[in-house]
């Protein structure tokens, strides 16, 4: 790790110990009393339980957070999203019109498709934040040729139309608020204003009578507040840490996991006051890292199989299962299953005492 | 009977806004009211500028999508480099393309030509 960013994580440090604690799920510190109501009218929107009639399906994954399924074809190094085949996102629910209709109860895994991917539910803190680092600041941590010779040699992805990504487990995705109302349509099938057609069924188009909730299925002031509730949502206050904790952060820069998870991020600049220019703990790059074979799954954008955006580490004190499908139930198995530009840091920390590994965790526990 | 007027005028005030509204997936598109515009940004796909058809890749979030639009030669276009018409937009092209909903489908009404971004 740089002076610089030891120095940046340190005064944050210090700043964060001065504040009251921000709890997850709490909104971020500062916000007006106008975007704070905002904050809360969203929460709403975010909260609810959409059924066949207020627009849900026809295709859908579950309402509840459950693991879903990905697929893309990837050939001659080439990246197809299978857009003509409904999109890389698998619903697994339909609803009981569209089973009734063709006898499905899931959406068709795609004839194209030769590799899969499940997803676990993202965790949402901090996004607000990371949609406001700049273009600029992602690009200037590339490092795509390995110039500094430490084998990590992170690279941004691109959206279909040319953009950077940022979010979205392979950083396909440019903005946070496409990916809000992308998840509304790509999760629930409910249509709004930034993505008013309803999806395709294998190419084909969902039979007539299936959906008869006109669309856009939510109005733009509903698409706002949801985007607002997730834009203003904190980045949880790391716990306090104890004399191990202490040990372990340190730990984590030596062995090298802080090349890809970047202790701090800056914002950009941004008309709302709780948001601008602010430092903030990120544990992350944004870009794109190879994660060996062993965690190979689908292609997206510029990112190949084994491309993974580095996760940002948010959170991860109510988290149950780790990496990007959830395969690991512990920290100590997430580190472990890193493979590739992390084999690295892997095997630095697998090297280390007993003690030591459980301080690094411990610290990780924190956040 | 002065008092039954009274509650007859007062249900119609309360009652009216009821009877007039309903849940959003009942509601159709006045006549009147010109039907809503929208904008998709993406790449073109394929292009026919003869029988004025469009095909767009577009992907809001992982919501990705291929839609298939009516153009015709009325279409706005616009572009960084002034003079765009219909019959020069190519596939591969990155645009926002603002449309309305017909019952026959998707209709164009403007196209802007963006550059690229850097790599």
């Amino acid at each position: 790790m740089t002076r610089p960013r030891v120095a940046a994580a340190l005064f944050l440090l210090l700043a964060v110990g001065c504040k009251k604690p921000v709890k997850p799920g709490d909104p971020i510190p500062g916000l007006t009393a106008e975007q704070l109501a905002r904050f809360n009218r969203g929460k709403e929107v975010f909260d609810s339980v959409f059924t066949p009639h207020t627009g849900l399906g026809p295709l859908f994954n579950s309402t509840a957070c459950e693991v879903e399924v990905h697929a893309t074809a990837f050939k001659g190094g080439m990246c197809d999203p299978l857009v003509q085949e409904g999109g890389p996102v698998i619903q697994l629910h339909t609803t009981p019109a569209l089973k009734a209709a063709l006898g499905i109860d899931r959406e068709p895994f795609p004839p194209s498709a030769n590799a899969r991917a499940s997803r676990t539910t993202p965790v949402v803190f901090a996004r607000g934040l990371l949609d406001l680092v700049p273009d600029s600041a992602i690009l200037a941590y590339a490092d795509s040729e390995d110039r500094n010779h430490d084998g990590v040699h992170g690279r941004p992805n691109r959206s279909l139309d040319g953009r950077i990504g940022r979010f979205g487990r392979k950083a396909f995705v440019p903005t946070l608020a496409e990916f809000n109302a992308g998840a509304f349509v790509a999760e629930m099938g409910i249509t709004n204003p930034a993505q008013p057609t309803e999806e395709n069924i294998g190419g084909k188009p969902i039979p007539p009578g299936v959906d008869s909730t006109a669309d856009p299925e939510i109005r733009q002031e509903e698409l706002d507040l949801t985007d607002d509730f997730v834009r203003f949502l904190a980045d949880p206050t790391p716990t306090k840490l104890t004399r191990d904790g202490r040990r372990g952060r340190d730990l984590f820069s030596k062995i090298g996991c802080t090349s890809c998870h970047f202790p701090t991020l800056r914002s950009g600049a941004s008309p709302i006051a709780a948001l601008n220019r602010r430092e903030f703990f990120a544990y992350t790059d944004l870009l794109l890292h190879d994660m060996g074979p062993d965690l190979e799954d689908i292609c997206l954008g510029l990112a190949g199989p084994a491309d993974f955006r580095t996760e940002p580490l948010l959170g991860l004190r109510d988290i149950q299962h780790f990496l990007h499908d959830g395969r690991a139930a512990t920290l100590d198995q997430a580190i472990e299953l890193h493979g590739g530009e992390g084999a690295g840091a892997r095997d630095r920390f697998k090297a280390l005492p007993t003690a030591d590994r459980a301080a690094v965790v411990a610290f990780l526990k924190s956040l | 009977m002065l008092r039954r007027t009274r509650i007859a005028a007062l249900c119609a005030i309360l009652l009216t806004p009821l009877a007039i509204s309903g849940p959003a997936g009942n509601r159709t598109q006045s006549a009147a009211q010109p039907a809503p515009s929208y904008t998709y940004r993406g790449t073109v796909h394929a292009v026919n500028a003869s029988t004025g058809t469009l095909d767009l890749i577009t992907g809001v979030g992982m919501s990705l999508r291929l839609v298939h639009m009516s153009a015709g030669p009325a279409v706005h276009t616009s572009a960084p480099t002034a003079g765009l018409r219909m019959a020069d937009v190519k596939p591969g092209y990155i645009v926002t393309v603002e449309w309305h909903r017909t019952s026959a489908g998707l209709v164009v009404d403007r196209i802007e030509k963006l550059e690229a971004p850097a790599r």
